[in-house]
């Protein structure tokens, strides 16, 4: 097929370009721009109570990491929950479904005969290892019941190998997941458009619903302002005339 | 050189690139595999006449992880997010592939805002591979200033990989027969605006290094591989069209809705890093073309299925396919035997990388071993994907 092409070889150097001096001040130019912009800001950081938020504002795109962090979308793959019943009880019914679904073969469920007779089965053993997590979500997918879901939780370290094997007490929904100072809900049950609706018992309890945050202005804080359409943007005044 | 003393018997070497340089005997000598500037875990044995290199053999396997073993004991769709780990820093043209070769089988089609979305990921990854790229590969020769603006823009677009599924690097962001989420509000909107921004971007980094005289005198002339060794070799992607054959999956076998969009193949002429660098430049620029068109068509279309009706269990028929997506470092393909089972019976995967790669030597030889760091750089690889 016919395809247009270009060539884009190396071009020739103009007189001004082989004395090199000028080509060496536009460089300086461009990152020495950037420092006193942001030297000044980064500064700010300094200020008590609003420094901070005035470095949001201005849109430097550096955190500062341990003292700072940043929100995750909402549908961020972060550590796993299981979510409960109104009376306390796991949702989970240990059908193997997030087992069998597991790319890692990271979930290891062992099933139960519940106390109460109208659940019938409850997990006994739940461990997810999160060393062999890849976070890829298809156990949220595969469950039938919406019983994993998952945070916005990324902070996952661990000093030894059987700590990083969680377990029921552990994977269990907190309310301090969902604390305002909490991870917050992360990838859970998609029904959206998809052509592989469940119907029935599940209402949408997904994207669909959840009132859409504000990533906007989060985007926007993320990344430098867009150039006005008046008034070009100091990158392409600085822009060489060819 | 060192001071010891020649052992009896040692002939004097004499390099193909003219007289040896300290004219005693070749020198072997191991570079990385721990070495920042190998990209990774490669490990090259150079044999070299003082600083001139007479051979350098890539090393690999260190981080060999059988994944096409893997994949054996996998469903189909478990399959996709091992894909995210070869090339990890563009899972979502390795997700792509994947997804391709099992939808030929299945005889599924996307649905158009699908191929749009996926086709919009895609050259988002590109730009963001080659924003990666032009970072390490202009660390690699001294230049620092690059990494940090190059940085910048592929924070942002993480972030919107990161909004639209989840995560950042290793995205699985596509599924057989379409994609698993719809996008979110504003997201098209916000990918256009930040989309605007880009060239912009693009002069700057060019502002620092295309008619920076260290720049070129690091990668003008340096690991020429013309039109026909690269064709001998295999070797795809911007190296190939660096060296003047305009030959890009995107156009020669098109796949999603590629045809409808309108954007050019640049190529070099001269076949060195120099034009290696210019091509992926200009390819960045193209990118940013399709991405605007992407999100103008989606801003437009904003209804519609992403995923194609699929069946609850896949069982591809008996046979085999092949098919390859142009990933930003080549044309990376994925060969599938299926057996009727639902399970791949062998899937075998192209690597652009793995095969750029065996480029190396025939590039590296008669160079100083300070262009090698140029020449690693210059053809991109990705030690996930070597190894695999």
């Amino acid at each position: 097929m016919a395809a247009r092409v270009v060539n884009v070889s190396a071009p020739e150097q103009t007189f001004l370009e082989k004395i090199y001096l000028i080509e060496v001040a536009k460089g300086m130019i461009r990152t020495l721009g950037h420092f006193f912009r942001n030297a000044p800001r980064t500064l700010l950081h300094e200020v008590p109570v609003i420094g901070k938020k005035l470095v949001a504002k201005l849109g430097i795109p550096t955190i500062h990491y341990p003292e700072q962090k940043r929100d995750y979308s909402d549908r961020f793959r972060g550590r796993h929950i299981l979510k409960k019943r109104d009376d306390g009880t796991l949702k989970c019914v240990a059908c193997y479904m997030c087992q069998t679904a597991c790319p890692a073969d990271c979930i290891h469920i062992e099933a139960g005969e519940h106390p109460n007779l109208a659940y019938e089965k409850h997990p006994v053993v739940f461990e997810i290892d999160l060393l062999r997590c890849v976070m890829c979500g298809f156990c949220v997918d595969a469950c039938p019941k919406d019983a994993i879901w998952m945070t916005r939780d990324y902070e996952l370290s661990f000093f030894t190998r059987q700590s990083a094997i969680y377990g029921i007490p552990e994977l269990t929904e907190k309310p301090s997941d969902t604390a305002s100072d909490g991870p917050g809900y992360g990838y859970r049950p998609y029904y959206g458009q998809s052509p592989m609706k469940k119907a029935g018992e599940f209402q949408p309890s997904g994207l669909a619903l959840l009132p859409v945050l504000d990533l906007r202005a989060k985007a926007i804080n993320r990344m430098p302002p867009p150039p006005q359409a008046p008034k070009p943007a100091p990158a392409q005044a600085a822009k060489p005339a060819a | 050189m060192s001071e010891h003393p020649l052992p009896p018997g040692t002939v004097a070497q004499v390099t193909e690139g003219g007289p040896p340089l300290f004219g005693l005997r070749e020198m072997e000598l191991n570079f990385g595999p721990q070495h920042p500037s190998t990209h990774g875990v490669l490990r090259l044995v150079l044999k070299v006449d003082g600083e001139k290199i007479i051979s350098a053999r890539p090393d690999v396997g260190y981080l060999h992880r059988g994944t096409e073993k893997l994949f054996e004991t996998e469903t189909y769709p478990m399959v996709v997010p091992h894909t995210d780990r070869m090339d990890y820093v563009a899972s979502a043209t390795n997700n792509h592939a994947f997804c391709l070769v099992a939808e030929k089988m299945l005889g599924l089609q996307v649905p158009k805002k699908g191929q749009y979305i996926r086709v919009l990921l895609d050259e988002l990854q590109r730009i963001s591979s080659h924003l990666l790229w032009l970072a390490t590969a202009a660390i690699d020769l001294g230049a620092i200033t690059p990494f940090f603006y190059t940085f910048r823009e592929r924070e942002v677009i993480l972030d919107f990989f990161e909004e639209y599924c989840g995560a950042r690097l290793t995205l699985n962001c596509m599924k057989i027969g379409g994609l698993p989420l719809d996008l979110t509000e504003g997201w098209v909107q916000r990918v256009a605006e930040f989309n605007a921004t880009l060239p912009a971007k693009y002069d700057e980094y060019e502002d620092l290094l295309t008619e920076n005289r260290i720049w070129k005198k690091r990668t003008i002339g340096i690991g020429v591989f013309t039109k026909e060794q690269c064709i001998e070799w295999g070797v795809t992607g911007p190296t190939l069209r660096a060296a003047g054959l305009a030959w890009d999956i995107r156009k020669a076998i098109p796949y999603e809705c590629y045809p409808e969009l309108d954007f050019e193949i640049p190529t070099g002429k001269n076949a060195d890093t120099y034009d290696r660098y210019i091509v992926r430049v200009a390819e960045l620029r193209q990118s940013q073309r399709i991405v605007a068109q992407c999100c103008d068509w989606l801003l437009k279309n904003p209804e519609g299925e992403v995923r194609a009706k699929v069946p609850r269990v896949m069982k591809p028929p008996a046979g085999d396919a092949y098919a390859a997506v142009e990933a930003p470092k080549g044309e990376l393909g994925f060969y599938l035997v299926s057996n009727g089972g639902n399970k791949p019976y062998r899937l075998h995967v192209r690597p652009p990388s793995f095969i750029n790669l065996q480029a190396l030597p025939e590039m590296a030889r008669g160079h100083l071993v300070s262009d090698l760091v140029a020449l690693i750089g210059t053809i991109d690889i990705v030690l996930g994907e070597v190894d695999r």
